[in-house]
């Protein structure tokens, strides 16, 4: 065949061009650690999202030191759970799947980027950081209201994270000058023990009680307040730890001194 | 000046123009369409509800990459088989019902999509009358059947086409013992190879899993596997789009600029290449897809860089071309050449920008192949930007260009308004520089796609520049288009009717410098490169499609359709539903 | 077209493509820095991506 010396040259130049695409993307993957959404997960019928372990209660755990799981559902027009939080400099694995069409999983700004596929599970491992909160999108077609469907991601600085859960049990009444006591139940997500301080709050008077709760386990704590140091009618009762907050209002006295606040 | 095409092949001609005049009915409604989204999704203007958003972008998606361009194809490889075999088809009524085939079956999608736009859409075969599923129509969103029953129309139609070219070939073979197939027929029956593997991917998702199921005969599909069945279709699809502009680009580019083909034997080889690597590369649409191993991703996309060669190559020989009749006409110098080219005629001048556009849009289709480069672009605005460069520049630019060539040929009537003709051609390029350029800045600081309101409650990271500013872009982009779109119709309009006049144009194709006697014989041997190309489809989709089916079944694990509903308040009843589950 | 405007016939011995080699380099060059600038500089800088940690 009769090609022209520049038109070799340039054949010659276009595989180089081509060869070095390759090699780039290669550069990718062996150099930089980047690995591609696969086939790594089995698959989930969308009817068994509700039983699966990981998507019945969409949450992030911790599973190692430095190693969060993060199991998202996303469904016509939303993504749970929303916020998704996640700690900084530790590796999360977002686990994605849909409950009805095709979605996409988006963090915008980065390349956190994955289709979601009903009958699939999407795994992507990442680490994010830059503390701060960050949009999620969908950015596949998925039905009229595809636009709307939006979620968020906050990423906490690495100390300031936890995965506390609080939940108090107090009385809804107490009769004249009676005791008031909280019951507090801390619960630790995370596998480091958390050493704490729980601040509560009943009418005016505060209280502190200093907690330690090992890793993945809850611990219960009780507070009492002194029914004489407390008026008469509603008080409003608060107990936190960190940033977590539970509140309510206990009635003190008879019932007839104010509206009926019977449960 | 030898005869004009009318005045020879007047039956032939009368196809041509009624496939044009489909095509551009197509590129009208389509541009008005995309001139809605420009302006809606930017917040510019919204005519239409933000859920009515979604028929009128599957009425572009449509309208613009089936109808317009594959009707100008059909019309283009009319012209070139009669032309270049000189003789008409063997049985002009198969020729008249592949037209009418592919005519009905644009008909009844259309009708579907645009029910869309009612309050209130009929029932038709036991569900809501609408399509709003954009032209990839995944499931388990599901359109009415009859939007699937007329692309199915129309694809037989095309395939009926083909076989009516083959059929002429074939015809002219038995009177022409031992002679070369002449380039533009060459080209159109190699496209039609391509097209007839790769169309089988989509027809066996359509007839065997999205139409039965639509129509409540299986209830349950497996998305993964019509999705790739759609992508093993859906990359060769865009050079069906292609080729066309190429068949163009070879054979009346290097006329328009005063010159002849640089090397006939190369552009067979480009075609040939194209057979070859066009299918095995479809699964680079589902690079973020999970379900399908990175060992087959890696392999689409080797197999997408090595496409690559076939174009690097048309480039070159194209070029070379233009700068034979730049210096033919006088030019010289390194560069100076470029000015003695024909910038004043715009069949030439659309085509070079276009050309031009095209060179740029590799790039960002290079960084589409780029497996894990992908995360940063995937379905962001990056992605219609590569599309509008691409199938809405190299390509729409260039049959808009080939069109005032070709028309005047086709009437027997001189182009009106050949200056107005020039400055549309130029107002095209400049409406698709502010669009694109907004759209792939957007697509890289994370801008969805397929989005009637890409505002959020978060703020986009941009770094230069402001969102206001690649919104006006976007919408000043879009209104150029439209405005372009409008004036090009309106051109071809008058034309259709400038009757008594004489058109001006000389529809000799000057033979190539390097001629098909200096490549080898086996470049026309058909069968060979089927033979291949087979076998490498086999090769790149069999493991792919086996695993597919072996991890979530041939009907997937139950999951049912979702028919796309205007309102949407199924979709918030499901999810409410949901939700409720989750929190009791 | 009218304006065709050939002047001299150049046949594919005498025609030496200099200008289209000049073009082609060019956008060689082009097309690698473009590809180095996305890859690396837009590309690696939109992190966190997707990875095995090693
Ligand atoms: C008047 C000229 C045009 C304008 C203003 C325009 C505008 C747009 C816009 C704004 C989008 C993005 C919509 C979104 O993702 O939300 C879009 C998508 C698209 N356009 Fe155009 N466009 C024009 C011409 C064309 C042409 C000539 C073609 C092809 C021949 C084309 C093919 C497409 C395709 C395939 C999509 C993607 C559809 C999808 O995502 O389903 N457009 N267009
Ligand atoms: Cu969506
Ligand atoms: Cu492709």
């Amino acid at each position: 065949m009769n090609i022209h010396a520049y038109e070799r040259l340039w054949l010659v130049a276009s595989m180089v061009l081509i060869v070095g695409f390759i090699v780039t993307i290669t550069y990718g993957t062996v150099g930089l650690g980047i690995t591609m959404v696969d086939d790594r997960e089995e698959t989930i019928s969308p009817d068994d999202v509700d039983e699966d372990d990981r998507f019945q209660d969409p949450r992030v755990e911790q599973v190692g030191e430095n190693e969060f799981e993060a199991y998202v559902v996303s469904m016509t027009f939303l993504f749970q759970p929303d916020p998704i939080e996640i700690p900084a400099n530790n590796e999360v694995t977002f686990y994605v799947t849909s409950r009805d069409v095709i979605h996409s999983f988006t963090v915008v700004g980065t390349n956190t980027n994955t289709m979601v596929i009903p009958g699939e599970v999407s795994a992507m491992t990442v680490e994010f950081d830059e503390p701060g909160e960050y949009g999620v999108v969908c950015n596949e077609y998925c039905g009229p209201g595809h636009h709307d469907m939006e979620g968020s991601l906050i990423v906490h600085p690495e100390d300031e994270y936890s995965l506390t859960e609080l939940s108090v049990d107090a009385p809804d009444q107490v009769g004249p000058g009676e005791d008031v006591e909280l019951t507090i139940s801390i619960q630790n997500g995370l596998l480091e023990d958390l050493e704490t301080t729980v601040d509560v709050e009943v009418g005016d008077e505060t209280l502190e009680q200093d907690v330690t709760v090992p890793g993945g386990e809850t611990e219960q704590v009780s507070v009492t307040v002194d029914g004489d140091d407390l008026e008469p009618g509603d008080a409003e009762w608060s107990a936190s730890v960190d940033d977590e907050v539970e509140t309510g209002t206990v009635t003190i006295g008879d019932d007839a001194d104010d509206g009926g606040d019977e449960p | 000046m030898t005869d004009l095409f009318v005045d020879e092949y007047p039956e032939q001609a009368r196809l041509v123009r009624a496939a044009f005049l489909t095509s551009f009915v197509a590129l009208g409604i389509g541009a008005l369409f995309g001139v809605i989204q420009a302006l809606h999704r930017t917040g510019v203007f919204r005519i239409v509800e933000s859920t009515t958003y979604y028929t009128v972008l599957t009425g572009h998606g449509v309208f613009l990459v089936i109808t317009f361009t594959i009707f100008f194809l059909v019309g283009l490889y009319q012209w070139a088989v009669t032309d270049s075999l000189q003789r008409g088809p063997v049985d002009a009524r198969l020729t008249w019902s592949w037209y009418g085939l592919m005519s009905v079956g644009t008909l009844i999608a259309a009708i579907a999509i645009l029910a869309g736009f009612l309050d209130d859409p009929p029932d038709v075969l036991g569900s809501e009358l609408s399509a709003d599923v954009l032209f990839t129509f995944y499931a388990p969103l599901q359109a009415n059947p009859i939007f699937y029953a007329g692309l199915v129309l129309f694809v037989v139609g095309t395939w009926l086409a083909g076989a009516d070219w083959f059929r002429t070939w074939w015809a002219w073979k038995r009177d022409h013992p031992g002679e070369r197939i002449p380039l533009p027929t060459f080209m159109v029956l190699t496209t039609m190879i391509m097209w007839y593997i790769s169309s089988i991917g989509v027809a066996v998702a359509i007839l065997a899993f999205i139409l039965p199921w639509s129509l409540g005969l299986i209830d349950s599909l497996n998305p993964t596997l019509t999705r790739t069945l759609f992508w093993y279709f859906g990359h060769p699809v865009v050079y069906f789009w292609l080729l066309p502009a190429y068949l163009l680009w070879y054979i009346v580019l290097p006329k328009l600029s005063g010159g002849r083909l640089f090397s006939d034997p190369l552009a067979r080889v480009v075609f040939i290449l194209f057979v070859l690597l066009s299918t095995p590369v479809g699964i680079h649409h589902q690079y973020l897809d999970p379900g399908i191993s990175e060992g087959f991703k890696f392999i689409a996309m080797t197999n997408t860089m090595f496409l690559l060669l076939p174009s690097l190559l048309t480039a070159f020989t194209v070029v070379a071309s233009m700068e034979h009749g730049a210096r033919q006409r006088g030019g010289t110098g390194t560069l100076n050449w470029l000015r003695a080219l024909p910038w004043k005629d715009p069949a030439f001048t659309g085509m070079a920008l276009a050309g031009l556009v095209f060179a740029f849009g590799g790039f960002t289709g290079i960084v589409n192949a780029g497996m894990n480069i992908n995360y940063l672009v995937h379905n962001s605005l990056w992605v219609p930007g590569h599309i509008h460069t691409q199938v809405g520049t190299a390509v729409a630019l260039t049959f808009m260009a080939g069109s005032y060539w070709l028309v005047p040929q086709l009437t027997g009537n001189r182009l009106v308004g050949r200056q107005i003709a020039l400055f549309q051609v130029v107002l095209w390029f400049v409406g698709i520089v502010f669009m694109t350029n907004s759209m792939y800045r957007a697509g890289l600081i994370g801008v969805p796609r397929r989005s009637a309101e890409p505002q959020y409650a978060f703020d986009y990271e941009v770094g230069v520049g402001s969102m206001t500013e690649l919104d006006v872009q976007l919408a000043l982009g879009g209104v150029l288009l439209f405005v372009s779109t409008v004036l090009f119709l309106a051109i071809i309009l008058l034309t259709a009717f400038n009757t008594d006049s004489d058109p001006l144009v000389d529809g000799t194709i000057p033979p190539a410098l390097s001629g098909p006697e200096d490549s080898p014989r086996v470049l026309d041997d058909l069968r060979v490169w089927i033979g291949i190309a087979l076998v490498l489809v086999v090769i790149a989709y069999a493991i792919p499609l086996a695993s597919i089916v072996d991890r979530g079944g041939l009907f997937g694990p139950d999951v049912g359709p979702f028919p796309v509903v205007v309102d949407g308040v199924m979709y918030l009843q499901h999810g409410v539903a949901y939700v409720g589950v989750l929190i009791t | 077209m009218d304006d065709s405007g050939i002047s001299t016939e150049i046949s594919h011995d005498e025609f030496d493509p200099i200008g289209t080699l000049a073009l082609i380099a060019l956008y060689f060059v082009v097309l690698t820095l473009m590809w180095l600038f996305t890859y690396f500089v837009e590309f690696v800088g939109n992190a966190p991506t997707p990875t095995v940690l090693l």
